[in-house]
Parts: structure tokens; sequence; C-alpha cells
């Protein structure tokens, strides 16, 4: 059951969506373009035939996106977490009982951006988006950014960091208001999103995708010999809703080891309904794609 | 430790209105118990009104007292007599509270003129009322501050004026902060009225398209919504209207207007971060700029202005058919978000709102486009998503400088476009 039940079709954000997809059982859909643009935004008209409402806009980046929250959480690495630069080819073929299969080539770039460092990753995917029910399927592979010993070594050095940090944290919203991250406090930002991650990924469908927004609270941080118990609540962002949705999220992680989540998603009040909640829990695959 | 005791007086001071002045605070040492008993002595004399900070206990231990001003030749006497060593902590009591205070309201001052105003911080609604006075006084032949209403919880709804003069020129409209969490674009708006001040007369387009037209610019367009992300919920997007027979507060602005109201694109749920509201213009934020804009009757350009997503779009939201003007808003959005581009190499993407974001009904420049007004554009300023609304205070400045550069495109174009 999909995680959000909107009143009749009249008022989802996509309009009419089970009869639009039976209109075309095979799309094909090339996107050439440089980095600024690639999704129908400039230059010629769209492919015939293809009706803009049909296809939500931007399926591409969708894919990406989802791709790439399961590619960070599956590498389990806070230093290494990577964003969306631009799509640079894709293709999706659409059964209308099953969902939709896009096949994308996009570039990547550092989470956290280094002053002139420039590192644009480059990925491919295979990510399919079963009809209305969240955690799309995906296999990706990326190209290598950083040597994994360097990784690792970067991620011990965070995870000492971290172990100095003074328990319990004084720290209510990181961001603050303004947008402030203390230095200090980058890597617990990183951690968090890295958690995130697993969670944005599960609940990412071809019509919703997130972003995160701030960390609400910090209900716990135990460093420990051999993990790091990290138990948070976040705020993710929710597109094309524009819902805020808080979650909490349980997490064990050690440089190296694969991580572990646990969370607990809080859903929208509806008329009708109590507010239902969403769950999951997963261990991160031991093996890891990247070459 | 003194200054939390000092702050604690000046609360008693603030409250009770007392006056310290001549006060001293004295610290003394005691060598013995019987010195300590002393002290206990003094303690008990009424009259002498002395007020002990850090009281008689064990020898050794000091002992902070305040002493009034007629009552302290009398102590420092029966202190020398008795051996009692002291040290005077603070010579003027009321001295050191008024220099604290001075201090404490420097720390919040208001900026004395828009030339002083920090634009890289993010303020409050009483500061950016407070800059809109200071401009227009600053530069009353140019700015004027109209008052297009009230917000639900009576807040008054303020547009900033930019004219040289005429009767009811052909005015761009542009307005900032219609979703109160997007924090940026107020903070811009404040940003691009300085700007126009500074450039009148300097820049040659701006001046140009002062000659011939007005600027209207709207900086807080949802005050209530503001207000509650200060005060309550950073993340706060819609007004703070009620809505019969929810629990749940607020109407989505950009949902609410007169352009496929209630169609696919918007959410009927009253809890939802879309929900239109129950009728169009039902909001008053959204009703006072409908009544101005059709009062006005010349406006020739709109902008409303968002975070995030980097964006330029122009209608339509509610449906996939293309604008009748679709290949001129197109061209003209390509080349500001080049112009924005320009200055830090932040890419923006373009095309209409349905089709570059998703589908949306009810949205403002779907609206604004109906009434003729050509040139109806909706920003998405910074970021993509790494801190989205909780854009660094530090970014602010440069997202303003550079959407400024696409916003004169957009003018630009329009005053050597007339229809």
């Amino acid at each position: 059951m999909p995680p959000r039940r909107q009143p009749p079709p009249a008022s989802g954000p996509w309009g009419p969506r089970p009869a639009v997809l039976l209109l075309a059982p095979l799309l094909l859909l090339t996107q050439q373009g440089v980095a600024a643009a690639p999704v129908g935004a400039e230059g010629p008209e769209d492919s015939p035939g293809l009706q803009d409402a049909e296809f939500p806009s931007g399926l591409l980046q969708q894919a990406a996106r989802a791709a790439l929250h399961f590619f960070n959480f599956r590498a389990g690495s806070p230093s290494a977490l990577r964003v969306l630069a631009a799509v640079l080819e894709g293709r999706a073929t659409v059964n209308p009982k099953k969902g939709c299969q896009v096949d994308l080539v996009f570039t990547t770039d550092h989470y956290n951006p280094e002053v002139g460092e420039e590192h644009l990753g480059k990925c491919s995917a295979r990510v399919f988006f079963r009809n209305q029910k969240p955690r799309p399927a995906i296999n990706v592979t990326c190209t290598r950014l950083i040597e994994k010993n360097k990784r690792q070594e970067e991620d011990y050095l965070l995870y000492k960091h971290m172990k100095q940090l003074k328990t319990p944290l004084d720290v209510t919203s990181i961001p603050d208001s303004h947008g402030h991250i203390d230095p200090s406090l980058r890597p617990i930002w990183d951690l968090a999103f890295l958690g995130s991650s697993y969670v944005m990924w599960e609940k990412t469908t071809q019509f919703l995708h997130y972003y995160m927004a701030q960390i609400s609270s910090v209900n716990q941080w135990k460093t420990n010999d051999d993990t790091i118990d990290f138990d948070y609540t976040v705020l993710l962002h929710e597109f094309s809703t524009q819902e805020i949705i808080p979650c909490r999220i349980h997490l064990g992680w050690y440089p190296g080891k694969p991580l572990k989540v646990k969370y607990h998603c809080q859903e929208l009040q509806t008329p009708e309904e109590a507010s239902g909640t969403e769950e999951g829990s997963a261990v991160a695959p031991t093996e890891l794609n990247n070459f | 430790m003194r200054g939390l005791l000092v702050l604690s007086v000046l609360l008693g001071a603030v409250l009770g209105k007392e006056d310290f002045s001549g006060h001293q605070v004295l610290r003394l040492s005691t060598a013995d118990a019987a010195q300590v008993e002393k002290v206990k002595e003094l303690e008990d004399l009424e009259h002498l009104q002395l007020d002990f900070w850090r009281g008689p206990a064990q020898p050794g231990s000091p002992i902070d007292v305040r002493v009034p001003f007629r009552s302290i030749q009398a102590v420092k006497i029966f202190l020398e007599a008795h051996g009692i060593g002291y040290t005077t902590m603070i010579e003027d009591v009321q001295a050191l509270l008024d220099e604290e205070q001075e201090q404490m309201f420097a720390f919040q001052a208001r900026a004395r003129s828009s030339d002083t105003f920090n634009y890289a911080t993010y303020h409050t609604l009483e500061e950016i009322y407070g800059f809109m006075d200071m401009l227009v006084a600053e530069h009353p032949q140019l700015v004027s501050k109209l008052q297009i209403g009230n917000s639900y919880e009576g807040r008054p709804i303020y547009v900033l004026k930019f004219s040289t003069g005429g009767e009811n020129r052909p005015a761009i409209w542009i307005d900032t902060g219609i979703h109160s969490r997007e924090w940026v674009t107020q903070a811009s708006g404040v940003w691009f009225a300085k700007k126009i001040t500074q450039d009148y007369g300097q820049d040659s387009t701006l001046t140009a398209i002062l000659d011939s037209m007005d600027i209207l610019l709207e900086i807080v367009t949802n005050p209530d919504g503001f207000a509650f992300t200060h005060s309550k919920n950073r993340m706060w997007r819609k007004t703070r209207s009620l809505t019969a027979g929810s629990s749940c507060v607020g109407v989505d602005p950009n949902r609410n207007w007169d352009a496929g109201f209630g169609m696919a694109g918007a959410s009927s749920n009253p809890c939802s971060e879309t929900y239109h509201g129950k009728f169009a213009n039902s909001e008053v934020e959204v009703k006072s700029i409908v009544d101005f804009v059709k009062n006005h009757g010349n406006i020739k350009a709109f902008i409303s202005i968002h975070s995030y997503s980097q964006l330029l779009l122009y209608p339509y939201g509610y449906k996939a058919e293309a604008a009748p003007d679709r290949d001129e808003l197109d061209q003209l959005a390509k080349s500001a978000v080049t112009a924005l581009a320009s200055l830090y190499g932040t890419k923006f993407k373009y095309g209409s709102i349905i089709k570059a974001i998703y589908q949306a009904s009810g949205s403002t420049i779907d609206w604004t486009y109906s009434q003729g007004i050509k040139y109806s554009f909706t920003f998405e300023l910074r970021d993509t998503g790494r801190y989205g609304f909780l854009l660094p205070a530090s970014q602010i400045v440069p997202t303003a400088q550079e959407t400024w550069l696409a916003l004169r495109t957009i003018m630009e174009h329009t005053l050597q476009h007339p229809y």
C-alpha cells in the first residue's frame, strides 16, 4: 500500500495516472545534452507523440536520484557521498501492469564540495519503479572517484573526529534556521545524510522524491569502540507534495562495515484517517559493486 | 558569575524601577569564625538595607555584599573596627547596569541606515519593515510604501513602489516570500530594493526602465507565515488562516489563485502543504494582490520568487497545453538564465511550470498571465537540495546578485517590447 493515500484521482499530483500509462506500453525517451538542461527544459520540442502530462517531468532525474540514494547507502561511507550533477542519457520502458524501468547514465559530484576539486564521477543505472509502490529496484555502478583505501582512511578520520565530540551533544537543529552548521558538527550531518539516503531510497517512487532538510533532533549519540550508535530525527522535504516528513532514524556505523538502519516516518494527517506510520530497516549488503 | 548576578539585579531594577546609583559591592574576607559571626550581625541590621550576593559561611570564603550609598560609611567603619578585610568589587552598581543595558541593545541594534543594514543575514519581520521605512526616508523621491491590505492575523501587507513620476505608468511587479520558509527570497527582496536605489542614475538599463516604468516590490508576501517561521516552525510554508472543520492551519497561497483552481495539481486536504483553500482568493494575502493588480490595470511583467530548485518558469502549471506566447517566453527565459549564470556559474533550468517542475493548479502566474500580463515568470532560487530552505546566510548576497541579472534582463525586455 502506497505511503500516501491521495483522495480520488482528480487531486493527485499527476492527474489521472492509470489511464495515462495504458496509452504507451513502450516509450523511447532519449535525452542528450549538456549539464545545464537535460530534461526537456530547453531546445527543440519534445519527441513527437510524448504528451507532457503523460510522463512525470524529470522521470530520468527521479531515477538518477533514487539510484544515487541507493548507491550512497550501499557504499556506507560518509566521506564519499555523491550528489547528482546531470543526466546524460536515458530511456524508459513502461509496463502498465508492473511499472516503469529506466536505464540511464548520469554524472555525479562530491556531496561536500572541496574547494578547487572537480570530481565528476559517472554512473550507469537501471531503476525499476514499481507501480505506485516505493522501494525502486536498483542496479547501479559508478566510476571510482577515490581509492578504496583512501576512502576508508577518510572515514576513519571522520570516526575519530566523531568520537571526540562531547556527549551528550548540546545541539538541537542542524543546520540552524540560518543554514549554519558548526564545522565540528559537519560529520554528524554527513552521517545523518548517509542514514537518510536509505530512507529516501525506499520512499522514492516515480512520482515522489526527497531531500534531507534538517536534523531536527539528536536523540542519542554513542561512540563505542566498534560502532557509532546514532538515533536522530530528520525532516525530509517531499516533492511534489511539498510536505515536510519527520523520520526517526537509528543507525549503526563503523568505517568499512555495512551500515545498519532502522527508521520510522510520520505520515500526513488526512481528514479521515489518523496519522499512519511507515517503518523499515536494513543492513547494507557486504559486497560493493563499484570498481 | 558576576554578569549573572548583575543581570538579576538589572531585572530587579527594570521590574522595580530601583536606582542603584552610588551603591557598591564589597568582597569581605573573614579570617576566623568570630569574624564570620560579626558579619552575620551586620546582616541582621535591617536599616542598612544590605543585599548579600554571597552570604557569610565559612571563614576564608569570600562574602559579597551590595551596600546602598547611605550605608557605605557605616559599613566600612564597622568592618575596619573589627579587622575584617574588604575590597571594592563594584564602585558604582548603577553605572555598571547602565553600561550593560547599552551593550545589550547595541547587540540587537537597528541599523541606522540602509547602508549599515546587514544584507548578508536573515532578518525578522520587524527588521524588514524597519528597513522599508528607512529606504523610503532616504529616497523619498524614488521610493514609496503602499499598504495593499492586512494579513489574516492583521499584519500590514506592504509593497514598495519605485517610481520617477508619471501617472499610472506601466509597471513591473516582483514578489518574494509568498511561501514563508523560502527565506532566501525575502532576503533577496530586501537586497533588490536597495539595489534599485543604488543603480538608478548609475546603471543605464535600470535608469531607462525607471524613466518610463514603475517597479512594484512586495518583499514579505506572507507576513503571518514569515512570523511563524521565526517563532515556531522554520518549515512553515502556507498562510496561517484557520479552516473551519479542520484542526489544520493554512492555505498554500500558490494554489489559491483563480486559474485552474482546485484542479489536479493542488490538494483538497487542509492538512496538506498544497491545500488550495475553500475557494479561489480565499486568502487575503492573495486577494490583496488580485485587487491591486486589477485596480492598477497597467502591469506588464509579473515575477513571483520562490526557492529552491534553480528554475525559471513560465505558464502554464495547471495544464500541459503550451501558452500562446510560449516561444517568446522561452527565449526570454533562456536569456535571463544565461545572464544569471554569468556571475557565479549557477545553473538554472527553465520551461513551463508543468514541464520543468510539476503540475500545479491555482498558481500565481497562471492567473496573472490570464489577466493579460504576458511576461509572467516564477523563479525558484538556490539551491538544488543540498541545503534547500536552510540556505546558509553567506549565500544570500550572491543569490540576490545573480538573480538580479535575470530580473534586469526580463525588465529590459518588457521595456523594449511594449504591448
